[in-house]
């Protein structure tokens, strides 16, 4: 007997259509799921991204190139001399890198004193990489000379976080005095003037650290052999490992033809995974978060669809058994309900995708707002975030949902295929 | 920077805590009459001990003439003393011609001479607080806590160096462990051990005296390990006003045999007519 497949679409499909309320709440549940799966990854995505952005925007910038000592001990000594900065800018045009100084040393303002980290920066070449100059709070981020001081002493201007001038009780203008021990072993120090307070990005950064102009460091700190750090921005972050292999290749070109001195030791290259490990695990974790997320909502939404099919089947257990009684093959009925679940789930696929999209974006666009309760944003993982969480919407992660949803929903029809196929016409017909 | 980017890192980025020294002669110039001082006075605490071990050779009246001895000799009081420090670590090596007054053991104040670039510079110590007058930006800045630990004026001292040096007698305990013949001198060598509740960074110190004249000859700073970190050795021993005083001290940390600090005296005077009132932050200001 010939058999036309689409026969049973259509009576799969007015299978369906036969209880549409209880249809109707399976599909609900299961779109509903859907939606929950798509807005957790968006909002997974979202916080992701923005702590990437944070971790190579705000100050990591994509690589950097450090001496040995100074990654592992922060040694002030061990720096890579200046000639290597013009050397790498000639040697890779396509990219951007920022020179940078540290040191530890004591802030005091009127009220108290406190230990910080001063970081110098090259503010020409320090916005090319990072965005961290322009995080203001109040103030204008200018690191030149400052207006003198009272007794007509020279200062400069720094730039400090918002932590830190709450610490210190500081503000645009106030006066800050750092002493710190200067690389030629003297009392290194000076008066500076508060440009600017920043907000809060980096945690660490925002309780302790005071930026200042590499001159300003190098008059402190009788510093002249050379940088701390490089930070670099690439233009491309698709080929991180490429633009890596290149400075790499670069660097080292570099150290064989200026040799560095032995104490420092080598110069690395890293990218900012190796340099935020943490950030760059979390990322990690919370992605396959969302998978594991995923399949818990979408098999508890299954429970309807395995609800609904085993009722269908239930009811209509006599008609089967007329079926099977006038020819009808067992596996065409198991089939037939297949198909009815496959379109049950098609329909909850279609719906939960375009309720999850259109919400997803809408808090891709408009974000969460918290500011009502933290108006200062959160902190997490050593990072500072605005209070207004936005999300991401990927699409390739909606389909992956749908797929996920299609194949636990069909996973859960199997029962009552199964039971289909178990009937027997002589006792259900009773 | 990540790494180093907490207050922790702070701290300890400029030099490792060394802690106290016991003899830190810039502020204690009458060295050897302070340090037998101490080892004296908790002699006379666990006097009937010393004498019933034996093996330090003495008798209780001599414990108790070596306590009166050098209590008479503390009580030369007020010093002033002109001294060279220098400083030799990997990085660099620096020499500074410091003028140094003190009062008792809790008052000190110390004015760089030279080099011309830190000219003016002071200390002021009185009791555990630290002061510094910085002369190019005119301004008095305490050393807060935090910092104790970090280096003094570049050298091997710890500004916790100054400070600890006037709580030593409460914070340790301190016995005679050998009399007798050591290298063909008549030694006496006194170690020190932390008291259970006192907040300090060695484990142990050891000194040891010539005898006859009470002079120390070197000073071992041991961690909580037992492990020998730092030696400071005294030489070239001058009699100043009836004391004999070592005018050459060598601070040597074990884990860098190429680094030092050198401190040697161009003259001191004992018993200068100085009131506590001179060691005021008004001083520290106006001594540039």
């Amino acid at each position: 007997m010939p058999v036309n497949p689409s026969v049973f679409v259509f009576i799969a499909w007015r299978n369906i259509w036969r209880y549409p309320v209880r249809s109707l709440l399976t599909v609900f549940a299961l779109a509903g799921g859907l939606v929950m799966v798509i807005l957790y990854s968006v909002l997974v995505e979202g916080i992701s991204r923005q702590m990437v952005d944070y971790a190579t925007e705000m100050s990591t910038g994509h690589l950097q190139l450090h001496r040995r000592a100074f990654v592992d001990e922060q040694d002030l000594y061990a720096t890579l001399p200046w000639s290597y900065l013009d050397a790498i800018e000639t040697r890779l045009p396509d990219i951007s890198a920022a020179p940078r100084l540290y040191a530890a040393g004591l802030a005091s303002a009127q009220a108290s004193s406190t230990g910080v980290l001063m970081k110098a920066v090259d503010a020409v070449r320090e916005p090319m990489v990072t965005s961290v100059l322009s995080q203001v709070r109040s103030g204008t981020v200018d690191l030149g000379p400052a207006s003198p001081s009272e007794e007509g002493l020279e200062r400069h201007n720094v730039v400090v976080g918002t932590q830190l001038a709450k610490n210190l009780k500081l503000q645009v203008g106030s006066e800050l005095i750092l002493v710190t021990q200067a690389a030629d072993g003297s009392i290194g120090n000076g008066l500076f003037r508060i440009a600017a307070i920043l907000n809060p990005v980096d945690t660490a950064f925002d309780r302790t650290g005071v930026l200042m102009s590499i001159e300003a460091f190098q008059a402190m700190m009788y510093l002249q052999t050379g940088f701390h750090e490089l930070a670099i921005k690439t233009r491309d972050t698709a080929d991180l490992e490429i633009s890596q292999a290149a400075l790499d290749a670069t660097v080292r070109r570099l150290t064989a033809e200026q040799p560095l001195d032995a104490l420092g030791g080598a110069a690395l290259v890293r990218n900012w995974r190796e340099i935020n490990p943490t950030i760059s695990d979390m990322l990690e974790l919370s992605r396959s978060m969302v998978i594991v997320m995923g399949f818990i909502i979408v098999g508890l939404a299954s429970f309807g669809m395995l609800n609904t099919m085993l009722m269908a089947v239930h009811e209509r257990t006599h008609e089967f058994g007329i079926l099977l009684a006038i020819g009808m093959k067992s596996r065409w009925l198991m089939l037939m309900v297949l198909i009815e679940s496959f379109f049950l789930a098609l329909i909850s696929a279609l719906a939960g995708a375009v309720i999850g999209v259109w919400s997803g974006r809408y808090i891709q666009r408009h974000g969460i707002d918290f500011s009502g309760t933290m108006p200062d944003g959160y902190d997490w993982a050593g990072m500072s975030f605005e209070p207004v969480m936005r999300g991401h919407l990927e699409p390739a992660h909606v389909i992956s949902a749908c797929l996920i949803m299609t194949l636990v929903a069909m996973l859960s029809s199997l029962f009552p295929c199964w039971r289909t196929v178990r009937l027997k016409p002589a006792e259900v017909m009773r | 920077m990540n790494a180093g980017f907490s207050a922790a890192s702070v701290c300890t980025m400029s030099k490792k805590p060394l802690g106290f020294v016991l003899l830190l002669v810039l502020l204690i110039p009458s060295l050897c009459a302070r340090a037998a001082q101490v080892g004296a006075a908790e002699i006379g605490a666990i006097g009937v001990e010393a004498t019933g071990v034996g093996a330090t050779g003495m008798k209780a009246t001599e414990v108790e003439d070596l306590i009166r001895h050098m209590d008479a000799l503390w009580r030369g009081e007020t010093s002033k003393a002109l001294l060279t420090m220098t400083v030799t670590t990997r990085r660099y090596k620096r020499t500074m011609t410091i003028e140094a007054w003190s009062h008792g053991k809790h008052r000190s104040l110390v004015v760089v001479r030279k080099p011309k670039k830190d000219r003016d510079v002071a200390t002021l110590k009185v009791k555990e607080n630290i002061w510094n007058y910085l002369p190019k930006i005119n301004r008095v800045t305490k050393v807060p806590s935090s910092m104790m630990a970090g280096s003094w004026m570049g050298s091997h001292f710890t500004n916790d160096d100054l400070v600890k040096d006037s709580t030593f007698e409460d914070d340790y305990q301190s016995s005679i462990t050998f009399a007798g013949e050591r290298d063909g001198r008549a030694v006496y060598e006194v170690t020190s051990i932390p008291k259970a509740d006192a907040a300090v960074v060695w484990g142990k110190v050891t000194i040891v005296f010539e005898q006859s004249a009470m002079t120390p000859l070197h000073a071992l700073y041991y961690d909580e390990e037992d492990v020998l970190v730092r030696t400071m050795r005294f030489d070239q021993p001058r009699e100043i006003d009836g004391r004999l005083v070592p005018m050459r001290m060598q601070l040597q940390p074990e884990d860098k045999a190429d680094e030092s600090t050198v401190i040697v005296y161009e003259n001191i005077e004992f018993d200068v007519p100085l009131q506590e009132s001179f060691f005021s932050l008004q001083t520290l200001k106006r001594r540039r």
